[in-house]
């Protein structure tokens, strides 16, 4: 695919918090792209700066200690970093909207549905009042919600979680974004609805042909949606590579610990693989050689020394480890990132 | 056809509206007993107080030398005061008074404190210090000396004055409050999800946290006017509120500084200070029970 293809471009992003006068980056150097009409599925466990990522791109950092201390976003050719909040809002919710987790929490609990619904497009269009109504009732069909004329009269806490979760989508893609971010949609609802969702999301996204970056740590919701998944690591990309490279062909040993920590129908296991230990926390974060290294069954000494980079084995696939060549710095000089 | 479809509409809509967390709040506020005797008991009284220059017996402001301090009687039920005026028409008259101060200041009040409020908490940040700090600044006003003060230079504006100056200072609770509500009500998802569509800030507050903070002011609001009628009461009472022709409750109870109408005549302070007790008393009970109504907790 070529270069003008790219929808989203991210470069060396670097977001921070301030904590007590020091500045610690929840993602550090942080780079991949999504093209038009692709689903990229961004992986890793909690706390692996998946959302923060995601809230980057949106600027929906908390602002009192959260910043993006370096890098670029690309959105269109565009930069996004340094435009201010008007600029930022006439691209919210009309060129990217997102999904959040908590669909019980994400709707405002004093307002009806259809009031809530209607400012998408009273932000965004000049349409007339009654025609931003039916709009949103067209909307609610379009998401599966038949009772839409019934439901905009309602309030949150009278839908079910799945049905509020469906009212969101229905925001999100009230003005056709070309990029849509959905942060662990589907977490929060019981398995069943579940799949009814990630359905939706699928078929909403070839309706209206838009990218859709999911954030998920649920590899069942990777195999389904895909095209290509991007690992996350205590801040890094880890590997990248499309769907089936990442299944079959996993590379870095923090994937490979992913993937077997699925339980497998046709294996009879006494206990679940799992990866031992926690994601480093923020203030404990090695300052060199790799981050993944304590919990590594493949770590070797050097792997305390050399800090890995991300480089690419085979075309379009990389890998941040320095089992790959592609992924031992180039020079003495590189060893610090 | 489309008639059909307009009436089910509006059916739907109304039903819908049964849900709303207003209607809830309603229909607890509706079973509260104590607090429906109140609401019943303020709407008289400032029915009644309103309607005064039609239903007053007499012209509060006719001196009558020879008829002073009169014990109640055919013609002037609760008697007469000190100048010879009817306690009736007076009660009557200074009830408006009273009320206008109690509601104007209470409006004005919620008005400044929940703008202050929230802004304050929605920013946060430097301007929400420099908003607290001057909210500080303004609490620390000696409030009753200030007041004497400004009430004395502005004496001829009358009530308005009055007004004025005490809701100039007395806004400060009521913006902590709504600063502390927002700024809790700001962390939920739906603020984010409402800046993540496009909304601008001007617009989220309006919007999505106001309608959420709006029970809180409103209970604040009922207890903020039992607050100003009180303030009205004790400066007047001091002498230095209402102009003394002005009839006022706080003015009637004036009179009852001096000993021998305290020991002697109380026809002339009773009737006011039972206006003044029992309207702030129905006023408290309002602003509790709207208070259990909006908590979802309580099931009353």
């Amino acid at each position: 695919m070529s270069n003008n293809e790219k929808l989203l471009e991210i470069k060396n992003l670097h977001t921070g918090f301030d904590i007590e006068g020091k500045t610690y980056h929840a993602v550090k150097d942080v780079s991949f792209d999504v093209k038009s009409k692709e689903v990229v599925c961004v992986v890793g466990e909690s706390g692996c700066g998946k959302s923060v990522m995601s809230l980057s791109i949106m600027d929906l950092l908390p602002k009192h200690n959260g910043k993006i201390d370096k890098g670029q976003i690309l959105f269109q050719g565009k930069d996004l970093v340094p435009l201010n909040t008007k600029e930022m809002n006439s691209i919210r919710g009309k060129d990217i909207s997102m999904i959040f987790q908590e669909p019980m929490t994400a709707l405002n609990p004093v307002l009806t549905i259809g009031f809530q619904m209607d400012e998408v497009l009273i932000n965004h269009t000049k349409l007339k009042i009654e025609d931003i109504r039916k709009k949103s009732i067209s909307l609610l069909k379009q998401v599966g919600i038949s009772r839409g004329e019934q439901i905009v009269h309602e309030y949150p806490h009278q839908l079910s979680g799945g049905m509020r979760q469906r009212v969101v989508i229905a925001m999100a893609i009230a003005c056709q974004p070309k990029l849509l971010i959905a942060d662990e949609p589907t977490t929060a609802l019981d398995v069943t609805v579940q799949a009814q969702i990630l359905e939706l999301i699928q078929n909403i996204q070839e309706e209206v042909g838009m990218a859709v970056l999911m954030i998920t740590h649920d590899l069942g919701v990777v195999a389904e949606m895909a095209d290509r998944v991007v690992v996350m690591y205590a801040g890094q990309v880890v590997e990248e590579s499309d769907v089936d490279r990442i299944f079959y062909n996993p590379q870095h040993p923090y994937t490979k610990a992913l993937l077997n920590s699925i339980p497998r129908l046709e294996e009879e296991q006494e206990e679940l693989n799992t990866i031992k230990g926690i994601v480093p926390s923020l203030k404990n974060m090695p300052l060199e050689g790799c981050r993944f290294v304590d919990r590594c069954p493949e770590a070797m000494p050097e792997c305390k020394k050399i800090t890995p980079r991300l480089g690419e084995t085979e075309e379009g696939h990389s890998v941040r480890c320095i089992l790959y060549d592609a992924s031992r710095p180039k020079s003495e000089g590189e060893v610090r990132l | 056809m489309t008639a059909n479809n307009n009436q089910n509409a509006e059916a739907l809509k109304k039903s819908a509206k049964k849900q709303s967390p207003w209607a809830i709040a309603r229909r607890k506020l509706l079973r509260n007993k104590l607090a429906m005797i109140s609401i019943s008991f303020l709407v008289l009284v400032t029915i009644l107080s309103f309607l005064a220059p039609y239903i007053a017996p007499f012209d509060p402001f006719r001196v009558d030398i020879t008829n002073r301090n009169a014990m109640p009687s055919g013609t002037h039920w609760l008697g007469t005061d000190n100048s010879g005026r009817d306690i009736v028409s007076l009660l009557l008259y200074g009830g408006r008074t009273s009320l206008t101060i109690g509601f104007v200041s209470m409006m004005a009040v919620v008005l400044i404190g929940t703008t202050v409020g929230s802004i304050a908490g929605f920013y946060g940040g430097w301007v929400d210090a420099v908003l607290m700090r001057f909210t500080d600044f303004v609490m620390n006003f000696p409030f009753l000396v200030f007041v004497i003060v400004l009430a004395s230079i502005f004496r001829d504006a009358g009530i308005w004055a009055l007004i004025i100056v005490i809701s100039l200072l007395g806004w400060t609770g009521a913006a902590r409050v709504v600063r502390s509500k927002t700024m809790s009500e700001k962390e939920n998802e739906y603020v984010m999800a409402a800046i993540s569509i496009g909304g601008t800030p001007f617009k989220i507050i309006r919007k999505h946290l106001l309608p959420n903070v709006m029970t809180t002011i409103i209970v604040q609001a009922t207890l903020l006017l039992a607050v100003m009628i009180v303030a009205e009461t004790a400066l007047s009472f001091l002498g230095f509120g209402v102009p003394s022709g002005t009839p006022s409750w706080g003015n009637m109870l004036q009179e009852a500084r001096q000993p021998h109408v305290i020991r002697s005549m109380w026809w002339i302070w009773i009737p006011p200070a039972f206006a003044i007790t029992f309207t702030i008393l129905s006023i408290n009970f309002i602003g509790e029970g709207i208070k259990d109504a909006f908590n979802p907790k309580s099931v009353r």
